[in-house]
């Protein structure tokens, strides 16, 4: 039920963000921050309320890991939005939210009263520390996604004397930010996952249908091992850095859930 | 007198076309332009978005000539299909239009920034210039003080100027777009004129961190920068400047770009990929426009603001319907004055020969008659009252006829119906 609730508030939250962005209308966009706050708050009494049921909630399952995702890209927006003035990321961030939160409304609402699933608690930090990364991974992206429209329209001299989008440099900045913190999450996320794989198969790397995934991960990873040496090391323009991010986390979009959802 | 207005304009004329027009001294074309015969006032109005000339004239087809010839043959003299690439670019507007548009202009009603102040400083400037070299007579000067009449009555009774959005605020609002605060940022202002004083004055109140002024003469750099705390530098200190700038604002003369791409681009690379803001409002243009072509460069010049500006067009658009109400009102007043100027010989030829009538025919009609004073006086101010109860209502109505085709129809009937000319021509002979 709180599932449920928390996806009707990302919705609203979504709708609200889109419009305040379509229509330049502020107090929408703050309307659809505080919605997504709200969601977040539902969102954690949820997951508590999962846990109580549930000691350890069955997270390897996707539409479980895709709403913890939501949640923690809804946290990672709020907190970020403490720091950099990015109204305009909710209208991004809460689409995404909405389907986490809705696969795992729908994934609880089949699955209720089916009994427990224990999982070794490696394989739970692993999808934690990957979902947080992912999460940031994808706020990163967002913001570059943001960045490239707002940077292309100021660019091409079609820009309004006052934008709904934040300034390049606060979306630069959200970017860099998330990317500092999402690929540590994520990198923490793979060795986890290599540790739950070396305990349960004995081996370093998976076999079978979770070889896939770990490719794409790791390819994944290595992209933003990449772009991260870039941005932070050789300080590349914020432009690359922000195609580079909504690159990768669109190849790590195909690695975690697209693998898995697709034939 | 008839009045005649010839010009370009942002509405009209690419920024190339111009800058190639545009004046720096306006004085020597106000003096050829009322040394001939066909014009006998005349302004002269040259800023970054327009160049027009206003004339009085009495000949107006061949002040009409005399303007074409003056854009085409003497203003680019240097070009060599002056008159193609200025079909199209260039407007010509008769008396109550050419009166209307003045008044719109000196309003900042037709400007590239709707409500931006500095446009009624420039018209005072073309006026005061006119008046100073003599080309301003009765008419100019009056039309043009009803337009700085009416530009105060906008200002006063409408919001356009409530948020005045001028080349230096858009600046400014661009540049939040790009920088998330102003506050840590470095500003580099080339030029120390009044639009580049407009300009520090809008960035100095966003409390940058440092304003530099580089200037040709940096003496004047230096009294600009001492006002607004800024610190002034030569022109030969740019490249180093520009590396270290934020923003740059650009409003200096010279016909060749001072900043080229190869500037930019070796500044971008010192500053490590941090971008820069740069608005170029010089007419020509200070920085080479290829440079926004560089990654990390934000390039506007004059007209790429006039798209900003446009986005604010529609907030201010029923402000701008009640500014050209006023402008319609003082149009219509100025007008009738034009036209009551125009009325006063045939008005001054009626009452005489009405009084001539009179006096005459007075004289006739006494001298067989022994009348004593006060019975001749007594007359006399009969006749008189006659005369004047019988002319009040033509002369009324010639003076207050506000339109002035119509106005002009009645004063030539008057002058048949009441055999005006055949007097001033038995006149004449006498």
């Amino acid at each position: 039920m709180l599932h449920t609730v928390t996806a009707a508030c990302y919705l609203l939250a979504a709708l609200a963000a889109a419009a305040g962005l379509a229509l330049r209308v502020r107090a929408a966009q703050r309307a659809g921050v505080f919605l997504l706050a709200g969601g977040a708050l539902i969102h954690a009494a949820a997951f508590w309320q999962l846990h109580t049921l549930v000691p350890t909630p069955s997270l390897t399952e996707l539409p479980l890991a895709s709403s913890l995702m939501a949640w923690l890209a809804v946290v990672s927006f709020l907190l970020l939005h403490a720091r950099v003035r990015g109204l305009a990321l909710a209208a991004l961030v809460a689409p995404a939210a909405f389907l986490g939160a809705f696969a795992g409304a729908l994934w609880l609402g089949v699955r209720t009263g089916s009994g427990e699933e224990l999982h070794p608690i490696l394989a739970h930090v692993h999808i934690v520390l990957a979902s947080a990364g992912f999460a940031l991974l994808g706020v990163a992206g967002a913001a570059g996604a943001l960045y490239l429209v707002h940077h292309r329209a100021i660019k091409a001299k079609r820009a309004a004397a006052q934008s709904a989008l934040p300034s390049l440099e606060a979306l630069d900045r959200a970017n860099g930010a998330a990317l500092a913190l999402g690929f540590t999450l994520l990198s923490l996320g793979v060795l986890s996952g290599v540790l739950w794989v070396l305990e349960s198969q004995g081996q370093l790397w998976p076999d079978g249908v979770t070889a896939k995934h770990a490719n794409a991960t790791l390819l994944a990873w290595l992209l933003y091992a990449g772009v991260a040496v870039l941005r932070f090391g050789k300080r590349e323009s914020a432009r690359r850095a922000a195609l580079q991010s909504a690159c990768g986390f669109a190849l790590l979009l195909v690695a975690v859930v697209g693998l898995r959802v697709l034939p | 007198m008839n009045l005649l207005l010839l010009g370009l304009s942002h509405r009209t004329a690419p920024l190339e076309l111009r800058e190639r027009y545009a004046l720096d001294d306006p004085q020597p074309a106000l003096a050829k332009l009322v040394n001939g015969p066909e014009i006998e006032e005349a302004v002269v109005l040259s800023t970054c978005n327009r160049v027009e000339v206003l004339v009085a004239t009495r000949e107006p087809l061949a002040a009409r000539l005399r303007l074409r010839s003056f854009f085409e043959r003497e203003l680019a003299p240097a070009e060599a299909h002056r008159a193609r690439e200025l079909e199209g670019a260039l407007y010509e507007l008769h008396d109550a239009d050419a009166v209307r548009h003045t008044f719109r202009v000196a309003c900042s009603v037709d400007s590239q920034v709707v409500g931006e102040p500095q446009i009624l400083g420039q018209v005072k400037d073309a006026y005061r210039a006119a008046f100073a070299s003599g080309a301003c007579g009765p008419i100019l000067s009056r039309l043009y003080q009803r337009a700085f009449a009416t530009a105060k009555r906008v200002r006063n009774e409408t919001k356009i100027a409530e948020r005045p959005i001028s080349v230096a605020r858009v600046a400014v609002q661009l540049a939040e777009q790009i920088f998330e605060s102003l506050d840590e940022k470095h500003a580099l202002l080339v030029g120390a004129g009044e639009m580049i004083e407009l300009a520090l004055e809008a960035l100095v109140k966003r409390g940058l961190a440092a304003v530099r002024i580089a200037n040709r003469t940096p003496a004047r750099a230096a009294a600009l920068a001492a006002r607004f705390g800024a610190s002034a530098h030569g022109l030969e200190e740019l490249p180093h400047l520009l590396a270290q700038s934020d923003v740059v604002l650009t409003c200096i003369g010279g016909h060749e770009p001072i900043l080229s791409q190869v500037a930019f681009a070796a500044a971008l690379d010192e500053r490590r990929a941090q971008p820069i803001f740069a608005i170029d409002i010089g007419v020509p243009r200070n920085i080479e426009p290829a440079a926004n072509r560089l990654e990390g460069l934000y390039l506007y010049d004059l007209d790429d603001l006039q798209g900003v500006a446009r986005a604010n067009a529609e907030e201010r658009r029923r402000e701008i319907e009640r500014a050209e109400a006023i402008v319609l009102e003082e149009q219509q007043r100025f007008d009738g004055w034009l036209g009551a100027l125009a009325a006063v010989p045939t008005i001054r030829a009626l009452v005489e020969r009405a009084e001539t009538i009179r006096a005459s025919e007075l004289e006739r009609g006494l001298s067989g008659l022994a009348l004593g004073e006060r019975e001749r006086e007594a007359v006399e101010a009969a006749t008189r009252a006659i005369v004047s109860k019988l002319l009040h209502a033509p002369l009324a109505k010639l003076r207050a006829e506000q339109d002035r085709e119509a106005g002009l129809a009645q004063l030539e009937a008057a002058r048949v119906l009441f055999g005006l000319d055949a007097a001033s021509d038995e006149a004449d002979d006498a």
